[in-house]
């Protein structure tokens, strides 16, 4: 009878646990993000800042995955995370009802191996290359490489390789013998290892490799910022229907706050 | 003086009821799982019908595509021919296989046989920390190490331009993958094959060198011989860790869909190429899209059938052991 | 007449020494020669991962990696460690193992000891045997299918959409479980039908029933081969990658759901060494080669301790029986 009771008392306290406890933690708002891989490094930025206001600790919590923009904006349209980080603009294939809130925006630079100190493409000259239709660095005017070219580009799901698309392919698609590469971190170590490669990055991850100017213009945060530089995107916070509750607070203190846009403006491009 | 509630004896009915109850769960969970997997696939496999095995078109891009399709489920893209997928799972999983086969034979008649005393207490640890080590060290290794240097040394401009219009050629490639996987799976069948040669029963080694065959000679003859079930069964188990492989192989053999053409000659082992359980692993993260969630567990399923074909398989393999009271 | 020996020969002599000899055919020293070379291509490969991960993860492993909590920013090479990672390893083993010993245990004691009907004990082994043969990504995604239904919600966490997230340390502890059942199954089976028939005879002799005999004479006695099996698969769990990258919900530090405190880690999300060094490898996202080999070699470490006290327990205590 003793040996019964103590498995017994642990196995009551353990449903009571389980079930009693979910009605009692309701008090601290937990804000879940998933998405772009180029936001979420911003996003945690954020995210720390957000909580080292005071009134802020112990009330709410953030949650980061990755996945990819599409993946956060599916994510949020089905209700799985409160968040979705988007470095791509909205596409007419998205669910309905999804709010798109920019917080940043940010540079794409095109980048080469730093043997090949190339100099400047045009916006043909992009295209001709990432579709494939130059194949060798001999005819690309202002490249030391030569050889066959290397694309690195990233996978399908990125909202970079989207915006990549939008701004600099326009209706010319990629070459499908391309690399495909899951994060920024990849393309910059791609192009770092390999002669001939060339890709694209966004703005933070130009260390170590040769940023190309793009129309004459040279990719860093001061162009970004002046607007002269062609190649930039916004990034997003997309929620299902506009913001409600924390993740209003949360949004709204990011497009708003001097804190947040000083956070922004260390490797991005504030929105004002 | 009885005792009320759980501390009653249990009668041996009950007993085998309760003990019957949990093992059923166990059977349950995996019909569960056959049925789940298979039913959620099944609308991709409708969609495009015998064509899905098939070839024809780019899989990245349709794979793009059914990603893509447009949230109204009347609208949803499927056209999936996965044939690159399938191509580059066998040729991996077969040549690895094959590799390992030889390797793991020569091997294990090394252990039982022609290596001294000394070396074989060093190789049967070693042997079981080849099989310890997780996938992902053999993956990071691969990556870091072998894929650089096919890379950057094997690799040569001229072979790169060669295939320039169809496939960019880097370090990842079916070479380094096959490899790495022999690597993998040796240990297991090394195993298994030096238990079988030890069970040789010792009248036949010995009557074959009392007739004068030198040990080479009845090692190869009898004892390898008598293992063949044991090998079969090895090469089947073997084959199933090659087919299950995920994660190393999404690190190293290369993130396209590409079927390797062996028309290229050399260059067909420098080709990328990315097998089912790869696939699934690098597109993971997209499930939440229907059409793309049920492809992707068209994936799985095509997976868990060639493992379940191969679980049948290796117990029809290891039927003939028993003869021999092999433990397998 | 007895017939002399040749006197060239003595009669007590020692067998000739176990050498290749010039005698034999070329095909037979090119077969011998093969052998020779396959066993030391073997110890090469050890030898060279061995040392080259030692290498590496010396050179990058710091203490205080293993104790400071992994941090999100851009150039993860400078900066966090992997404790959570490590607490993560740590808390999945332990969970897969707690979930699969029992389930391996009473499956294999009801096999060995009832099997009845035969058909439902050989669809039980070949069950056992399908799981053991499936990869574990299929596992995953397989968990991923049932653990986002409404019904599992208490073992991961409702989004505000009322969606069911089904990635948490409860949810993978569960696949985990799949994978080492087969081996702890395979264990305590053959430890079982190790003891002779005569022990149990003794104790229903003496009157016990059978379910006694099985909790007080049997498994007591199979210890040391469910010990071992239950060291494989925790091995096993610790090394699994893919069911970590696909039900842990890969964030990188150890995220908490509701407020009591252990449930909550189990219910929240996380990630182990393995998902770390896959992330932070060219593979993922991280792009901190430097960490993912520190990782790696804790976890190569962690692995080979484990084995090798698999090794030492299973040299030292083997159960005699008397006749």
């Amino acid at each position: 009878m003793h040996r019964m009771r103590l498995p017994a008392v642990i196995l009551i306290s353990l449903v009571v646990l389980t079930v009693g406890v979910p009605a009692a933690s309701a008090k601290v708002a937990t804000i879940t993000m998933s998405g772009s891989t180029s936001v979420a490094p911003l996003a945690a930025k954020l995210a720390k800042g957000y909580l080292k206001i005071k009134k802020n600790k112990g009330k709410v919590r953030f949650k980061l995955a990755q996945g990819g923009s599409d993946v956060g904006v599916a994510d949020v349209a089905a209700g799985r995370v409160t968040i979705g980080n988007s470095s791509r603009d909205a596409k007419p294939s998205d669910p309905g009802g999804l709010v798109f809130n920019p917080i940043a925006k940010d540079a794409i630079c095109l980048i080469t191996n730093p043997s090949n100190n190339l100099g400047n493409l045009t916006l043909q000259q992009v295209q001709d290359i990432f579709s494939g239709k130059t194949v060798s660095w001999s005819d690309v005017p202002g490249a030391s490489a030569s050889g066959p070219i290397s694309l690195v580009v990233r996978t399908a799901a990125s909202g970079t390789q989207d915006a990549f698309q939008k701004i600099f392919m326009g209706s010319a698609k990629v070459a499908s013998s391309a690399a495909q590469k899951a994060s920024n971190g990849l393309v910059q170590q791609a192009v770092k290892g390999d002669r001939n490669a060339i890709g694209y990055v966004s703005l933070d991850f130009v260390g170590g490799v040769n940023a190309v100017s793009y129309r004459g213009v040279a990719c860093n945060l001061r162009n970004a910022k002046s607007g002269e530089y062609g190649g930039v995107r916004n990034f997003w916070m997309v929620t299902r229907g506009a913001a409600v509750g924390a993740a209003a607070k949360f949004i709204k203190w990011i497009q708003t706050a001097a804190a947040a846009q000083r956070i922004v403006a260390t490797d991005w491009v504030p929105l004002r | 003086m009885a005792r009320a509630g759980l501390t009653r004896p249990w009668t041996d009915r009950r007993a085998e009821r309760t003990l019957g109850a949990v093992a059923s769960i166990v059977l349950i969970l995996i019909a569960t799982m056959v049925v789940f997997v298979l039913a959620k696939a099944w609308p991709s496999f409708a969609h495009n019908g015998l064509r899905w095995f098939g070839g024809g078109g780019n899989v990245d891009d349709q794979l793009k595509a059914i990603f893509n399709s447009p949230a109204d489920p009347n609208k949803y893209i499927y056209t999936l021919h996965a044939w690159p997928l399938l191509y580059g799972t066998a040729l991996t999983t077969f040549l690895a296989v094959g590799a390992g086969l030889v390797f793991a034979t020569l091997a294990a008649i090394f252990i039982v046989e022609f290596a001294p005393p000394r070396a074989r207490a060093v190789l049967e640890p070693v042997v079981r920390l080849l099989a310890a080590v997780p996938s992902v060290i053999y993956g990071l290794i691969g990556i870091l190490v072998l894929v650089k240097f096919v890379g950057e040394h094997l690799i040569s401009e001229g072979r790169k331009a060669s295939v320039i219009y169809v496939i960019q050629l880097s370090g990842s490639s079916l070479l380094v993958a096959v490899v790495i996987l022999t690597v993998m799976i040796t240990p297991i069948m090394i195993a298994i094959i030096v238990d079988a040669l030890r069970s040789v029963p010792r009248g036949w080694v010995e009557g074959s060198a009392a007739l004068g065959a030198n040990r080479w000679r009845t090692m190869w003859t009898i004892s390898v011989r008598v293992a063949r079930p044991a090998i079969v069964a090895a090469a089947v188990l073997a084959t199933a860790r090659a087919l299950g492989e995920a994660i190393m192989l999404s690190m190293v053999s290369g993130s396209v869909g590409f079927a390797p053409n062996p028309l290229d000659g050399l260059t067909f082992f420098f080709e990328p190429t990315r097998p089912l359980a790869a696939t699934i692993v690098d597109n993971a993260e997209g499930l939440s899209v229907k059409p793309f969630g049920q492809t992707i567990y068209a994936f799985a399923a095509v997976l868990l059938v060639s493992s379940l074909f191969l679980s049948l398989g290796g117990w029809a393999a290891k039927q003939p052991l028993k003869r021999y009271a092999v433990r397998t | 007449m007895a017939t002399a020996t040749p006197p060239s020969v003595p009669i007590h002599a020692t067998p000739p020494p176990r050498v290749v000899g010039v005698s034999w055919r070329r095909v037979d020293r090119v077969g011998v020669a093969l052998c020779w070379a396959a066993g030391l291509l073997l110890c090469a490969i050890a030898a060279a991962i061995v040392i080259f991960m030692l290498i590496q993860g010396l050179k990058y492993l710091k203490p205080s990696l293993l104790t400071s909590h992994p941090v999100s920013d851009t150039d993860q090479s400078k900066t966090g460690g992997f404790l959570d990672p490590l607490i993560g390893t740590l808390l999945l083993t332990v969970l897969g193992t707690l979930i699969a010993l029992p389930l391996g245990v009473v499956t294999a004691a009801w096999l060995t000891e009832y099997g009845r009907p035969a058909w439902f004990a050989r669809a039980v082994e070949s069950g056992i045997e399908i799981v053991a043969g499936t990869p574990s990504i299929v596992l995953a995604i397989f968990g991923l299918l049932i653990f986002q239904q409404h019904v599992f919600s208490f073992l991961s966490f409702t989004a505000q959409g009322n969606a069911v997230f089904g990635r948490s340390f409860l949810t993978a502890g569960s696949m985990m479980a799949l994978i080492a059942l087969p081996l702890i199954f395979g264990s305590t089976r053959e430890a079982l039908n190790a003891i002779p028939a005569h022990v149990r005879e003794a104790s229903y002799a003496l009157g016990k029933t059978k379910i006694a005999t099985i909790r007080r004479v049997l498994l007591p006695s199979a210890r040391t081969g469910i010990g071992t099996g239950t060291a494989l698969g925790m091995g096993r769990i610790a090394g699994d990658t893919a069911i970590v990258v696909i039900l842990l919900g890969a964030t990188l530090q150890l995220q908490g759901q509701g407020s009591v405190p252990a449930l909550s880690t189990l219910r929240g999300t996380g990630s182990t060494l393995t998902s770390y060094v896959y992330n932070n490898s060219p593979a993922g996202e991280g792009n901190a080669p430097q960490k993912a080999y520190a990782a790696a070699f804790v976890l190569l470490l962690m692995v080979l301790a484990l084995n090798f006290a698999i090794d030492a327990v299973a040299r030292g205590r083997r159960t005699r029986w008397s006749r």
